[in-house]
C-alpha cells in the first residue's frame, strides 16, 4: 500500500525533493523531514521541518525547511499555509524557482501566489558584452514581483551612475549606455549595478558586480583584393595566324613592283640582287614569325577591368583609412559580470 | 674618309641628341647597283656604313652613312669606278598606327668627283610599318625627292625613292637590319642650249647590319 501511495505522489509531482539533496542536509532533525516527506509521512514532515526551523540553520537549509513545509502543505490541500511557507523561501532565496514540469500544480500556484505578495527583485542579470563607446549599451534584465518604484544604479569608482528610475513591475530590460554626460565611457574599474525596488513601506534591492575595461578598437586592415573578383592576365596570346608570312609577301612585292614599275626603259633592267637580299630576308622572315607562337598582346578588355579593380580596392582602402582613423579615436567597452553575492536584501 | 667620319659623328650625336624612347645604331655591309644616263654606264659594287635610327612617341628618326665603292660592271661602257659616299637622313611622324609621313634628305657625293653625278634632294613621303612578330618589323617607303641639285647641273621634275626595310631582334639588344632602296631620278640636262636631254639616274642599293639597341 505504501508504495502504491509512494508512486502516486511520484505521479502528481511531489517528487521534487530528492535523497541526493537529503543527504546534503547536515541538520538532523530537517534531513529526517526530508526523509519523511520522501516517505509521504506528511505529518511527521511538518512536525520534523518545524522543530528544525527552531534550531540554527544555514540559510539555505531554512529555505529548504521552509520549502518543504509548502510542498506538504500544498499536498495536504493547505493552500494559504504553502503561501506563507513559500514567502519564506523567495524571502531567503529570492532567486529560488520552481519547475512547473516536475512540481504539483497546486505546489506551483502557490509559489506562484507566494512571489506576488512579497516585493522582491529577481533573477538580475548584466550580460557581459563588449561594446563601442557610444554605439552600443550594456544589457541589464531583472524581475520585479511587485508593481514599485524601481532604481537602477551603477556603483564604482567612487561614483554613482543612475541607469534607470521607473514604476515597473514583471520582466525589466533596461540597457545602460555607460557614457557620462559629456558622452565619454564611464571610468574602467568595477562596479555594482543595484536594483532597488520600492513599494510603500516594503523595499527590496538586488545587485550585481560587473567589471568594466576599456581597450582600443580594432581597425579593419587594408585591401589586396576585392573577395569574388580576380585580377585578370592583362596579356592574351593571340592564335596562330599567316599574316606574317602575308604582310612580308605584300610589303616585298609593294617593292618589287614598284622597281619594276619605275625602272627606266632607257637605263635598261636594273639588279635584281638587292632586292633578292633584303626580300628574301623580308619573306623568311614572315614565315618564321608564322610558324614561331605568337607573342602575347595586351589584353584591353583585360587591363580596363584590372584597372576598375584597382581603382576600386583603392577607393575601399581610402574609406577603410578613414574609418581606421575614426576607429583609433573610439574606446572599446568590455563589461564582465562578476560572481554575484548571493540573495537579495529585504529592507 | 674625314668626310665619313663627320658624317659618323653627325648620325651618332643626332641621335643621342633625340629624346628616345629607342636608340639603335650599327654597322651595316652594302650591296650597289648604279646606272647613269644610259643603259651602257652601269656600276655594281659594295661598301660598308652606319645607321642610327631612335624613335619617340609618334616622332621617328632614321639616318645611314654608306661609303660604295662602284666598279663598272662586265658590259659597261665605263673605264673606271668611284667612290661614293651617301648619307639619307628621315624624320617621320606616325599618322596612324601603321602609317607615317616623313620628310628627309639625300645626298650622295662621287669620288673621283666627275665619275658620276653627285645629288642632293629633299624627301617628301610616307611609310608604312608593320609588326610581323615579336621584334620583327618591316616597313615600306615611298618618297619624291624635291628640288634635285646635280653636280653637272640639269634638273629632275620625277624623281623616286622607294625602300623596303627590315629589323628583327636577335637576341636582348641585338638587332638585325637590312633594308632595301631603289632610286630613280629623271635629270633632263641642256648642254650648250641645244635642248634638253634625259639623263636619268637609277641607283639599288641592299644594306644588311646589325644594330644595338639602347
Amino acid at each position: 500500500m505504501i508504495r502504491h501511495l509512494r508512486v502516486l505522489a511520484l505521479l502528481a509531482g511531489f517528487g521534487v525533493p530528492t535523497a541526493a539533496r537529503a543527504q546534503t542536509i547536515e541538520n538532523a532533525a530537517l534531513r529526517r523531514a526530508q526523509q519523511a516527506y520522501d516517505n509521504l509521512e506528511y505529518r511527521q514532515v511538518l512536525s520534523l521541518a518545524r522543530a528544525a526551523l527552531r534550531e540554527r540553520l544555514t540559510g539555505s537549509e531554512r529555505a529548504r525547511a521552509y520549502e518543504l513545509l509548502g510542498f506538504t502543505y500544498g499536498a495536504m490541500d493547505s493552500i494559504l499555509k504553502a503561501v506563507d511557507a513559500f514567502k519564506q523561501v523567495v524571502l531567503i532565496d529570492p532567486e529560488r524557482q520552481l519547475d512547473p514540469n516536475r512540481v504539483s500544480p497546486k505546489a506551483y500556484s502557490a509559489f506562484d501566489v507566494a512571489l506576488r505578495q512579497v516585493l522582491l527583485v529577481r533573477q538580475l542579470r548584466v550580460d557581459s558584452t563588449t561594446f563601442v563607446g557610444g554605439q552600443g549599451a550594456v544589457p541589464i534584465r531583472f524581475a520585479v514581483t511587485q508593481p514599485a518604484r524601481v532604481v537602477t544604479r551603477a556603483i564604482g569608482s567612487g561614483r554613482s551612475f543612475l541607469i534607470d528610475s521607473g514604476a515597473w513591475n514583471g520582466q525589466v530590460n533596461l540597457t545602460w549606455p555607460a557614457r557620462l554626460a559629456n558622452g565619454d565611457p564611464v571610468p574602467a574599474g568595477n562596479y555594482t549595478v543595484v536594483v532597488e525596488a520600492r513599494l510603500g513601506q516594503n523595499a527590496f534591492s538586488g545587485s550585481q558586480p560587473i567589471r568594466l575595461s576599456h581597450g582600443m578598437v580594432d581597425t579593419l586592415p587594408h585591401l589586396t583584393s576585392l573577395p569574388g573578383y580576380q585580377y585578370l592576365p592583362e596579356t592574351e596570346v593571340p592564335p596562330q595566324s599567316w599574316r606574317p608570312l602575308g604582310l612580308a609577301f605584300l610589303y616585298t612585292g609593294g617593292a618589287l613592283i614598284g622597281t619594276l614599275g619605275l625602272e627606266s626603259s632607257s637605263l635598261g633592267s636594273s639588279s635584281k640582287r638587292e632586292l633578292a637580299v633584303v626580300g628574301g630576308a623580308a619573306l623568311a622572315t614572315g614565315l618564321v614569325m608564322t610558324l614561331r607562337k605568337p607573342a602575347p598582346r595586351p589584353a584591353a578588355a583585360n587591363i580596363l577591368y584590372n584597372r576598375l579593380l584597382r581603382d576600386q580596392i583603392a577607393r575601399r582602402n581610402q574609406e577603410i583609412e578613414r574609418e581606421n582613423v575614426a576607429r583609433r579615436q573610439q574606446v572599446q567597452l568590455t563589461v564582465v559580470a562578476l560572481p554575484k553575492p548571493t540573495g537579495g536584501v529585504p529592507r | 674618309m674625314s668626310r665619313l667620319v663627320a658624317g659618323a659623328v653627325c648620325l651618332l650625336l643626332a641621335g643621342q641628341a633625340a629624346p628616345a624612347q629607342r636608340l639603335t645604331l650599327g654597322p651595316q655591309f652594302a650591296l650597289a647597283s648604279y646606272r647613269e644616263v644610259a643603259s651602257g654606264l652601269r656600276y655594281q659594287g659594295t661598301g660598308f656604313g652606319g645607321a642610327v635610327t631612335a624613335r619617340y612617341r609618334k616622332l621617328s628618326a632614321d639616318a645611314t652613312v654608306l661609303r660604295l665603292t662602284l666598279d663598272p660592271t662586265k658590259g659597261s661602257v665605263a673605264t673606271s669606278g668611284f667612290t661614293a659616299t651617301e648619307v639619307n637622313a628621315w624624320v617621320a611622324y606616325d599618322v596612324a598606327t601603321y602609317a607615317s609621313l616623313e620628310v628627309g634628305l639625300i645626298r650622295r657625293t662621287a669620288d673621283p668627283e666627275f665619275a658620276a653625278q653627285s645629288v642632293g634632294a629633299v624627301r617628301i613621303g610616307a611609310r608604312s610599318f608593320y609588326e610581323i612578330g615579336p621584334g620583327a618589323t618591316i616597313l615600306f617607303r615611298a618618297d619624291y625627292l624635291a628640288a634635285p641639285k646635280f653636280s653637272g647641273g640639269g634638273h629632275a621634275t620625277f624623281s623616286l625613292d622607294l625602300g623596303l626595310d627590315l629589323d628583327v631582334r636577335l637576341a636582348g639588344r641585338l638587332h638585325g637590319t637590312a633594308a632595301y632602296t631603289f632610286e630613280r631620278i629623271n635629270r633632263k640636262t641642256n648642254p650648250g642650249g641645244m635642248g634638253e636631254l634625259d639623263a636619268p639616274i637609277q641607283e639599288t642599293a641592299a644594306r644588311v647590319g646589325l644594330a644595338v639597341a639602347f
